[in-house]
């Protein structure tokens, strides 16, 4: 240690005195010579003669110099220096060369770093609250592929108090309150938790009290409906005032008393979500008046459930105790030996899983598009980096007389090649520092893109540790890999040989070299890889959006009213809506007016068992729709009758069933006016068809049209709430439809929210964004791997050929045409392309299958997309091979020959 | 590195003993150091100048010897050399090592 101290203390000095080192060494050197010459000449010989033999055992004075002054500094840092300058001026002088290696790294990083923020926003970050990792989610295996994570009220008032491993057990649910303001309604984010919800998730409140199992009884605590609110909303709506508590708050029609504030940095148990008002769950009746979901009992399956495990339990003991109280609880929950047949049969048993980063439904929906997404950037980054990596050797080799003439001058191998691996770190460090200055930007508009369609949700992907970690782990991936070469290079241990020996001779050397060759064939085959996903992606995306939906969505507007919080019912609202819809009808440009309960492709849906005659009952969709809607929609009348107002309760119930309802219903038999029985526990109702219809797909685009049966809205019993999408169809913009009906509205209604208009279009687009987005990615990043390839291709031919110009010349003096000459050069990568396909053509076959779950109407193995990718690329190289090769053949044989 | 003069290698870390030795009598300039080594061996051990003042600097940035400047016998700036407490614990270790060595090797030499 002392001695490392007095080592640093002598450099430092030398540091500073570096002349004066420098004349000292000088001097101490000429000294030794002096007497050594003198001595010579004691010994007899002539002045003349004893300088030239003082001079032959010296040796070169400046060598001299240079080892002792190594001794004396701080060798790797001023090396370090030196090169870095040297490097950045070599960097300068190719600017192409230096773009496309930046350009390359900062797209393979910042893609990379992107989607790797979302996926840690998504399923790593963990929640900020304290012992986060105590959390768990709790789920039911009902004997699907896929957990059940939706509890229905009774199932979770019976799982609540079971405290054998948890401290607590709370549940949430998003939904919208209408705040009534002195300006107006509000509509304002927020949640319904169960009691412990703040206990277990321990954020004390910036203000107040937080909700505890007093307030979620079903009339509040003693002195009302208390609501914890967010110091968010405080700011807005109350101007932070200090006095918030227990102020007043109008929230659905029911009047709340705030009892807290809770920090902005407490967002829930939901990562993706920032409620700003906090209600009890058991309020919930109270809000949704007679359609609740509290009532509903096990028919509404809404709640997320999740816990705070003791501590000393592990996640594996509070599984096995979820598990093990399934039956304790399903026997508390059921009325009679129907039921409790019936819950055996469906709740296999409940689960624990690891809740430290919260819960999302979307971390199902995403998870496994985000992997794939995440490989494919990968697999870009590993092909930039292959690329430069090729590139700088390929431009080592090209380099070797200016090495050359730097070893010749006195550089020591060693220093060489450190200066060499200096410009690949600098290039990779700058490639990724751009990559990873521009990754926030991206992943704003890639989350934007990916979940634009669910709504409104917050992914936060700015930098935490993670991703940090993350973009370094990767840069040095990167920089290793790409720093690699060099070293490479300089260990196959001919680099003295090959610099000292110049060009000619070593090009039989070169051609033997496999690693450039096996790098690019490497590069090939992922770039097949990725144009091979993107086909598969983007061809199952046409074929979704070809699949048709069995109705016309061109053209076609939805209008949504919500009339849920009005006191409009029944016999009313029809009124209601039967004024809307000639209203509407007067707009300019309408062709076609109608309503629906539920809009296709909006996530929402409703089911009933039906049984015909002596038929099993079959679980069947519904919609209830008003006049016309077949008309409006596109879909084919196949036989009977569409609805009419006059269809009221009073002539019988009606019912259209579409084909594939009448297949399982009636196999053999004409439906029209037979009857169907709809069943719902004890009760059955009676409905007459009166129509069939075409199928028309009801959840989304990729599953098949379902049984569909559609009841008439005049017939509604409003069991669903009054709320209807009107369906509009114009043959112009639909700009001026949204005021037409916001007016309309409320000239009618003067209390109803303002209408949302969405078209058709955006909404199926909207429920393929998932998809699409996929599928835009992977175009994108094929697209960027055919480009680097093809880069990658030409520039190593490009160098090689160069360096064969000699060659070359004296062949086309010996009487090789032009034609022969290209042919050479442009079948020189021809192997490397044909190899890398029939590598990337392998590894594609086998890696495709992992997209097999997103893929619709294509096999993982589509003949036609992988000839067609493989097509692609044979083009790419082409082309990149062609231009060196048309290039050699340009070359002037006496020039050529010359000029060595 | 420095070099018998039947063209054998000094064993690593020898030619540092052997200037630690040479300076044990007083402060040298490298010429003396070589001159005193080769002397001493009676004309057996030559050090190179290649070798000797990259030993001499080392051994003075890791604190074993100290330099100063001053005259020589003929009235010219030269740099001395001297032994620092370092150097003297240096060389009773490396004179050890080397008995400890040498007489290893004599007794295998000597094996029949």
């Amino acid at each position: 240690m002392a001695q490392n101290l007095h080592e640093f203390l002598l450099r430092l000095k030398a540091l500073f005195l570096k002349r004066r080192l420098e004349s000292d060494m000088a001097d101490e050197l000429a000294f030794h010579q002096a007497m050594l010459q003198n001595k010579l000449v004691r010994q007899g010989l002539a002045q003349a003669e004893a300088e030239a033999q003082t001079r032959r055992t010296f040796g070169d004075p400046s060598r001299w110099h240079e080892r002792l002054r190594e001794l004396w500094q701080f060798r790797t840092l001023e090396n370090l220096g030196r090169d870095v300058s040297f490097s950045v001026r070599v960097l300068r002088k190719s600017p192409g060369f230096t773009f496309v290696a930046l350009l390359t790294l900062a797209l393979g990083v910042g893609a990379n770093t992107t989607v790797f923020s979302m996926i840690n926003a998504l399923l790593l970050r963990p929640l900020d609250v304290p012992d986060s990792n105590r959390l768990a989610v709790i789920g039911i295996d009902m004997g699907r592929p896929r957990i059940n994570y939706s509890f229905p009220a009774p199932l979770f008032r019976g799982l609540e108090n079971r405290r054998e491993v948890f401290s607590q057990i709370f549940a949430y649910d998003h939904r919208e309150f209408q705040v009534r303001g002195a300006s107006g309604t509000e509509a304002v984010t927020g949640q319904l938790v169960s009691g412990d919800f703040f206990n277990a998730l321990e954020m004390p409140p910036l203000l107040g009290r937080t909700l505890t199992a007093a307030d979620d009884q079903k009339g509040g605590n003693p002195s009302g409906f208390g609501v914890v609110i967010s110091e968010g909303f405080w700011q807005r709506w109350f101007n932070r005032a200090p006095n918030v508590i227990g102020q007043r708050l109008k929230i659905d029609n029911a009047l709340f008393t705030v009892v807290g504030v809770m920090p902005k940095r407490f967002i829930g148990a939901d990562p993706l979500q920032r409620p700003e008002i906090f209600a009890p769950l058991a309020v919930e009746p109270v809000l949704d008046g007679s359609r609740n979901m509290t009532d509903a009992g096990m028919h509404a399956w809404w709640l997320t459930v999740m816990g705070r495990m003791q501590p000393e339990v592990t996640l594996e003991q509070a599984n096995a105790q979820v598990a093990a109280s399934t039956k304790a609880v399903t026997h508390s929950l059921a009325a009679n030996p129907e039921d409790l047949a019936q819950f055996e049969r469906r709740l296999h048993h409940f689960t624990a899983e690891n809740g430290s980063a919260g819960f999302t439904y979307l971390r199902m929906l995403f998870s496994k598009p985000l992997a794939a997404v995440f490989a494919m950037c990968g697999g870009i980054l590993l092909l930039a980096c292959m690329n430069l990596a090729s590139l700088l050797m390929a431009r080592g080799a090209a380099r070797q007389p200016e090495l050359a003439t730097r070893l010749a001058l006195g550089a020591t191998r060693r220093r060489l090649v450190q200066q060499l691996m200096v410009e690949s770190l600098l290039i990779a460090l700058m490639g990724t520092a751009a990559g990873l200055a521009v990754s926030p930007l991206v992943s704003k508009s890639l989350s934007t893109m990916l979940l634009g369609g669910e709504g409104e949700t917050h992914v936060d992907t700015s930098l935490d540790i993670r991703v940090f970690a993350f973009a370094a782990l990767a840069s040095i991936v990167a920089a290793l890999l790409v720093g690699l070469i060099p070293a490479l290079q300089a260990t196959s241990g001919s680099l003295n040989e090959r610099i000292k020996s110049g060009q000619h001779t070593t090009q039989a050397h070169e051609r033997r070299r496999i690693l450039p060759k096996a790098m690019m064939a490497g590069e090939v085959a992922l770039a097949l890889m990725l144009v091979v996903g993107a086909g598969l992606l983007a061809s199952s995306l046409v074929r979704l959006y070809l699949s048709g939906s069995g109705f016309d969505p061109k053209g076609l507007d939805n209008i949504s009213f919500s009339l849920d919080k009005q006191p409009l019912k029944g016999e009313a609202a029809v009124e209601f809506y039967r004024q809307l819809e000639d209203g509407l009808r007067r707009q300019p440009g309408v062709t076609g007016v109608s309503f629906a309960k539920i809009i296709p492709f909006t996530h929402r849906m409703w089911d009933e068992d039906l049984s015909a005659g002596a038929g099993k009952s079959q679980d069947t969709y519904h919609n209830r729709v008003g006049p016309d809607y077949f008309k409006t929609m596109r879909i084919p009348l196949l036989a009977g009758r569409d609805f009419a107002w006059s269809d009221t309760t009073a002539t019988g119930l009606k019912m259209i069933l579409n084909e594939t309802a009448v297949k399982g219903l009636f196999p053999d038999g004409n439906p029209l006016g037979q009857f169907v029985r709809e069943h719902d526990g004890n009760t059955t109702t009676q409905y007459q068809v009166v129509g069939v219809v075409g199928d028309a797909k009801y959840e989304d685009l990729r599953s098949p049209a379902p049984p569909t049966a559609y009841l008439p809205m005049s017939q509604d019993d409003g069991g669903m709430g009054p709320s209807y999408n009107a369906v509009v169809r114009t043959s112009g913009p639909a700009g001026p439809l949204a005021d037409a009906a916001r007016a309309l509205a409320q000239g009618m209604e003067p209390e109803i929210p303002a209408p949302l208009l969405t078209s058709m279009n955006a909404t199926v687009d909207e429920s393929l964004s998932a998809e699409r987005t996929m599928a835009l990615l992977a175009v994108f990043f094929a697209a960027c791997a055919l480009i680097v390839t093809a880069v990658g291709l030409y520039g190593t031919l490009a160098y090689a050929t160069s360096r064969r110009t000699n060659e070359i010349g004296i062949r086309m003096a010996l009487g090789a045409r032009r034609a022969q000459v290209v042919a050479m050069v442009f079948l020189q990568n021809a192997g490397v392309a044909l190899a890398g396909t029939t590598l990337g053509l392998i590894a594609a076959l086998l890696a495709s299958r992992l997209l097999a779950s997103f893929l619709y109407g294509t096999s993982a193995r589509d003949p036609w997309v992988f000839a067609g990718s493989i097509l692609a690329l044979a083009l790419i190289a082409s082309a990149a091979s062609l231009l060196p090769a048309l290039r050699s053949a340009r070359i002037n044989p006496m020039s050529a020959i010359r000029c060595d | 590195m420095g070099q018998m003069a039947d063209s054998g290698e000094l064993i690593q870390g020898t030619l540092e003993m052997l200037i630690l030795k040479a300076l044990l009598r007083g402060p040298l300039h490298g010429y003396s150091v070589a001159e005193w080594i080769q002397q001493t061996s009676q004309q057996m051990l030559k050090v190179e100048e290649g070798a000797l003042y990259p030993a001499l600097h080392r051994m003075e940035l890791r604190g074993l010897l100290e330099s100063r400047w001053g005259t020589s016998d003929n009235n010219r700036r030269a740099k001395f050399y001297e032994l620092t407490t370092e150097g003297h614990k240096k060389l009773d270790a490396e004179a050890q090592r080397w008995a400890r060595l040498s007489s290893a090797v004599a007794f295998v030499m000597q094996a029949s």
